[in-house]
């Protein structure tokens, strides 16, 4: 299993702990402070996972989110009294569904935004764009983008993300415990060869995620190695060498049930795809939506995948398992990436199709 | 005076179809798989004398169900292009016309996209549901054209200027939905639209559906074939044309219908593979002249050479990802484009 | 332009022998109008026009700009519909006949477009051909003869090989006639062939017009607004004005002083000559 680069965390959490500017530092005109009059406003300086430089208000009370997973995120932290709005794509949990709205991630709404008065804007590089948090400088209103790039990345962001926020014994928390899921799973799978996946993106053209993506340590994490080994985020791969290589599931993500079954029974009834064998014998796993977000959920989706991918490693655990996924962590409310694991319900509905090779 | 005769057409388009034979075999040997010579050719051998059930190696069986069924495509998608191309460039008396200029690749694409964004919601049967894209992209080409069609008509017939900007206009406005509906649809499977617009030939399909387009190009470049003369004559001037016999409205209608079948045909199946229907008439003009007896077929057989090299290199150069074939035509084809311009098209 | 053209004295045959006996094409009471758009009411561009024409006549139709000279051209050759009237070559009314059948008999010569892509002057020439045999075929011997045969005998043999674009305007207007020629068609129209020819291609034309039409039995139709060319040449001048055919008849019958200056506008000055063919003088003002 991956260890956390320990050099990194250290040079975020050093940096985390900088100067109060005080009273000292004007603010803006513009700045959009939550009103608390007779208090001076104080600011933090941090550079965030991009390298840019952020000034942030202290304390933070009105955050805006720019992406499904740094909502989750939030929710995670307990924070979501203090979310003032979200995108149209951030659907979980679902009272995320309720908070205002922006837009989308790569247009959001200016105008709604500054209408929000938040203290601090969130994004991350792989949902929106540099444009959006440049706009947002030029208004005065603070923004703080995420960049992670492998599981270990995840958690070191959610609790710099924390410190950041005020918060950094939730974030602590929440890092300990997927840690500490990771860990078990590693325990579990640890000593198993990984199985060989090819995780598809999209079928024609056929498109794969590269070495270097979340999506990819993700998959290491769950007891799998993607056989697609490239430096571009999401190459088109070649048939061909799929069908050389032979790999032993094909691993789909999804948004709604019944996407995955239905891809592979037309995949099936290509002479093309027929000589994958994972097709012939419609060996394919299912993950939940969650593996495309990069926030604490998708250790829900890497647990799950392993499942699928290591049924025997489960088979005699099935108990602790369905215990473990119901527990709800008493210190902080509420974490309700831990209370349904999605891919539990979407693996009841696919064996009753007769579709998945995992057995139960 | 060397008119054209009967063994002189033949020759030249045996010429190009030994090339066309060698660049297939490059095509076949080369690619993320690496093939021996020797295993091609058995394997090769075994195909064509229907032996398919001997062919137990991991390398034939790529061979047999991947590589061949995509050169083929390529093959056919390049020859209709072209041929596509050289009737719009003769029918429209301009030569900076292409197959898409008269909106057919923008309709199938929203036909494509469509398709895109109901499927989620449709129950079809698998081996339909495959088919589902190219069908629509198919549909929504055959409703441009119509649609063009009419546009382009002033008293009766098709007029070429009023049929150039009826399909430009139709091409923008198509072109706008689509971007509308990318930007609002919140779909996943709109993310999947942006592949299919560069042009693309690594989609695989059912047998039948090869021989479905082989058909297809065969009937309608033949219509198009049989008005090869009067594409000859009509090059002189609409009026001349006329006082020479030919039937220009239709000549027009027929060989527009064909051209934009074709382009359709084409689309439907590899998305939009630009630069080919433009360039290569352009080429075999200058190679072996304007007269369209002999500029049909060495284009189609030009065109069905360039795409299967651009595939090639597609394929191989940053193998074992691969590039979509309309970026590897547009890189090689805008220079071409430009150093035929200066010659002036000979 | 003609090779072997030496003395003044027409080579010609005389009148009786040249021109043949029966009507070969009948103008029957054409006219034409039409209307800009839909919901106007239609102009008038000709009225009832007649006239017939021989084999081997040559037949001028003379007149200023906009007097319906060209519509009256395009009438005869079927290519508009007569508003009323008819127009029959030997017989056959040649606004119904295919435009394969039609270019079988009628050739046209006028401005011509330009060529979008390069050709060689006996492509050019072959392409008048088309109209016999099949659509798609591949020339016969036959029709290679006919197109050399054109070629020579408006004088342009040596020009064969050489690129249309390459060619000056007399000679290009050679070789245009050449492709009308070699359709062997019955009859011949010309719709201001003389507008950019300088005075010696102009005679050479009119010249080889005559040649021709006596040799080969044409029936040759004239648009133009030259009045001594056509005074010089044509066997029957149609005289327009306004839409109207205001009289038809030989140069010697049409060629009257208060006629011309009513339908040219200009002062000028008629004198009969030997071989019975006016000349016309205009006045400069003073």
């Amino acid at each position: 299993m991956k260890k956390l680069p320990p050099s990194r965390i250290r040079v975020v959490a050093c940096r985390t702990l900088v100067v109060f500017s005080c009273a000292a530092a004007p603010s803006r005109a513009q700045s959009a402070n939550a009103p608390s009059p007779g208090e001076p406003p104080a600011f933090r300086e941090v550079v965030d996972e991009t390298g840019r430089s952020v000034r942030i208000p202290q304390p933070v009370r009105r955050i805006v989110s720019l992406a499904p997973s740094l909502t989750e995120t939030i929710y995670a932290l307990g924070l979501d009294d203090r979310l003032v709005g979200d995108t149209d794509y951030c659907d979980y949990p679902p009272d995320a569904k309720k908070k205002t709205k922006v837009g989308g991630g790569i247009d959001p709404s200016l105008e709604v935004i500054a209408s929000l008065h938040p203290d601090l804007v969130l994004a991350t590089k792989s949902f929106n764009r540099l444009e959006t948090t440049q706009s947002l400088d030029r208004l005065g209103i603070s923004s703080y983008a995420t960049d992670p790039h492998t599981v270990a990345d995840i958690m070191s962001s959610v609790k710099t993300l924390a410190a950041v926020l005020g918060v950094p014994e939730a974030g602590a928390s929440v890092a300990e415990e997927m840690h500490h899921r990771l860990d078990d799973l590693q325990q579990r799978i640890g000593s198993l060869p990984p199985k060989r996946v090819l995780f598809v993106v999209w079928t024609q053209p056929l498109i794969s995620t590269g070495k270097d993506t979340f999506l990819a340590d993700a998959l290491r994490h769950a007891g799998a190695v993607s056989i697609i080994d490239s430096s571009q985020d999401w190459p088109q791969v070649n048939l061909e060498e799929v069908a050389r290589l032979q790999p032993d599931f094909l691993v789909f993500a999804e948004s709604h049930s019944g996407d995955a079954s239905r891809e592979m029974a037309k995949l099936a009834t290509l002479p093309a795809w027929k000589i994958v064998r994972a097709v012939r014998n419609h060996r394919y796993a299912v993950t939940s939506d969650a593996v495309n977000r990069p926030a604490p959920r998708i250790v829900s989706a890497v647990e799950d995948l392993a499942r699928q991918l290591h049924p025997k490693a489960f088979a005699e655990k099935s108990d602790d398992a369905k215990k473990a996924s119901g527990k709800v962590n008493p210190a902080f409310h509420p974490m309700p990436f831990m209370l349904v694991s999605p891919g539990h319900a979407i693996h009841a509905h696919l064996s009753s199709a007769g579709g998945c090779a995992c057995g139960r | 005076m060397r008119p054209l005769t009967f063994r002189k057409l033949v020759f030249e388009c045996f010429f190009l179809l030994v090339i066309l034979f060698f660049v297939v075999v490059v095509a076949l040997k080369f690619g993320a798989v690496p093939v021996s010579l020797y295993a091609l050719g058995r394997d090769l051998l075994r195909v064509l004398l229907g032996q398919t059930s001997q062919i137990s190696s991991d390398y034939g069986l790529i061979i047999q169900n991947i590589r061949l069924p995509r050169i083929i495509l390529g093959i056919i998608v390049g020859a209709s292009l072209s041929v596509a191309g050289t009737s719009f460039q003769a029918l429209l008396r301009n030569p900076l016309a292409d197959p898409y200029v008269l909106g057919v690749s923008s309709g199938a694409a929203l036909g494509a996209i469509l398709s895109l964004i109901a499927e989620p919601h449709l129950a079809l049967p698998p081996a339909f549901g495959a088919l589902l894209t190219p069908l629509c992209a198919f549909l929504g080409a055959a409703v441009t054209i119509t649609a063009v069609y009419f546009l382009g008509r002033r008293q009766g017939q098709i007029e070429s200027n009023t049929l150039l900007l009826g399909g430009i206009i139709t091409a923008s406005f198509l072109s706008a939905v689509i971007v509308f509906l990318m930007s609002t649809v919140n779909s996943s499977n709109t993310r999947g639209m942006v592949f299919w617009l560069m042009g693309n030939l690594s989609t695989s399909f059912q047998k039948s559906i090869y021989w479905f387009l082989a058909g297809g190009f065969f009937i309608a470049a033949g219509v198009i074939y049989s008005t090869a003369n009067d594409l000859n004559v009509l090059l002189a001037g609409e009026k001349e044309a006329t006082h020479l016999g030919v039937d220009v409205r239709r000549v027009r209608f027929v060989v527009y219908m064909a051209a934009s079948l074709l382009t359709g045909l084409a689309v439907s199946v590899s998305g939009a593979v630009g630069y080919v229907g433009l360039i290569v008439p352009h080429v075999m003009r200058m190679v072996f002249g304007s007269d369209h007896r002999t500029l049909l077929p060495t284009a189609a057989l030009g065109g069905a050479i360039a795409v299967v090299v651009a595939d090639t290199l597609a394929r191989i150069v940053v193998a074992p990802n691969e590039l979509p074939v309309g970026a590897v035509t547009a890189v090689v084809g805008a220079p071409l484009f430009i150093y035929l311009l200066r010659r002036r098209f000979a | 332009m003609s090779p072997s053209r030496g003395s003044a004295a027409p080579r010609t045959p005389p009148e009786s022998a040249r021109l043949g006996t029966e009507i070969r094409l009948a103008v029957e009471q054409v006219s034409y109008a039409y209307a800009s758009n839909a919901s106007q009411a239609p102009l008038f561009t000709l009225e009832a026009t007649s006239f017939q024409a021989r084999p081997g006549e040559i037949v001028a139709i003379l007149g200023p700009n906009a007097s319906g000279k060209s519509t009256l051209l395009q009438l005869v050759a079927g290519i508009l519909p007569p508003l009323s009237g008819r127009v029959l070559l030997n017989g056959l009314a040649v606004h119904s006949l295919s435009p394969r059948t039609r270019a079988q008999r009628i050739a046209m010569v006028q401005q011509e477009s330009r060529l979008l892509f390069p050709a060689r002057v006996w492509q050019f020439v072959l392409q008048g051909r088309h109209a016999h045999g099949r659509s798609l075929r591949f020339e016969s011997r036959d029709d290679m003869l006919a197109a050399q045969n054109a070629l020579i005998q408006v004088g342009a043999a040596e020009l064969s090989d050489r690129w249309m674009d390459q060619l000056s305007g007399g000679e290009k207007q050679r070789v245009v006639l050449a492709r009308a020629l070699a359709q062997r068609p019955l009859l011949l129209l010309l719709d201001e062939p003389t507008l950019h020819l300088d005075i010696a291609a102009q005679v050479g034309l009119l010249d080889a017009l005559r040649r021709l039409s006596a040799h080969n039995r044409y029936t040759v139709i004239v648009v133009t607004h030259e009045l001594n060319l056509a005074a010089e040449y044509a066997d029957q001048i149609l005289l327009m004005h306004g839409g109207r055919c205001l009289r038809v008849g030989p140069p010697a019958a049409i060629y009257r002083r208060e006629l011309l200056e009513h339908v040219f506008r200009v002062p000028l000055k008629v004198e009969m000559r030997g071989h019975g063919r006016p000349r016309v003088t205009i006045l400069s003002d003073s």
